[in-house]
């Protein structure tokens, strides 16, 4: 089984909070635990905030699309801003904390697999997947 | 859910309390910026975030909290995270956020 739900979403920090909602409540239908549903909704909110600050034009929108199959969910975000160079994503330095750089480290973190693809001008991908686990 | 902040300022302890109520978030953490900087040129102290009602926090909301911080330790101060839901010491455990604010 594989069904797809699209949204589209104008590039602005109030729609983001549709994006995690709608995560959150389809990762529960499929029969997440509470903390896989809370690393989703974390991840498609960051992946979100990284398309609306360093992604589109204010007239964008951009897409995401969430995909359910028997055994993962997988959410692509794509905006159509100016990209970023996804190697010079560093990970935290608590010597130095920065306000800002956090996300993708974060999504990393609390997925099972993340693909990252990022074109000078083109804009962004992000993909991320996560598996239903058999409860013990 | 939006967020709602109560503040108060504690005069034994010396330090201004937040109760964040709701999710912190991109649309949302200009406002926490705005409240304790505001709040901080009034009053400069510590600051204690109560988390008990605190649903979510995304990075732009921890980027604001290390933004203060690094305000608070030019004059040695602190930012004390108050009990904090599973799913947020879990975003604070992983960025190591957890190791320069104090946990409560």
């Amino acid at each position: 089984m594989s069904e797809n739900i699209s949204i589209s979403l104008p590039s602005k920090p109030e729609y983001v909070s549709i994006a995690r909602l709608t995560a959150s409540v389809i990762a529960n239908k499929m029969g997440f635990n509470v903390e896989d549903i809370e690393d989703i909704k974390v991840a498609v909110g960051e992946a979100c905030n990284n398309a609306v600050l360093h992604g589109n034009q204010d007239d964008n929108n951009f897409d995401v699309e969430f995909t359910v199959q028997d055994d993962s969910f997988i959410i692509e975000i794509r905006d159509k801003g100016k990209g970023f160079e996804v190697d010079k994503c560093p990970e935290p330095d608590l010597c130095a904390p920065k306000e800002n750089g956090l996300g993708i480290f974060i999504i990393k973190s609390l997925m099972d697999e993340v693909e990252i693809e990022s074109f000078c001008g083109k804009g962004t991908v992000i993909k991320m997947f996560k598996y239903l686990k058999e409860e013990v | 859910m939006a967020l709602d902040i109560k503040k108060s300022f504690i005069d034994d302890k010396n330090l201004w309390n937040f109760e964040l109520i709701g999710e912190v978030d991109i649309y949302t953490s200009p406002e926490l910026k705005e409240i304790i900087s505001n709040s901080l040129k009034e009053k400069e102290s510590n600051i204690r975030l109560d988390c008990e009602r605190l649903e979510y926090i995304d990075s732009t909301g921890l980027g604001v909290l290390i933004g203060i911080l690094k305000t608070l330790k030019r004059s040695e101060r602190d930012i004390i995270i108050a009990n904090p839901k599973s799913n947020i010491s879990k975003l604070l455990k992983i960025t190591g956020l957890d190791k320069i604010f104090i946990m409560e």
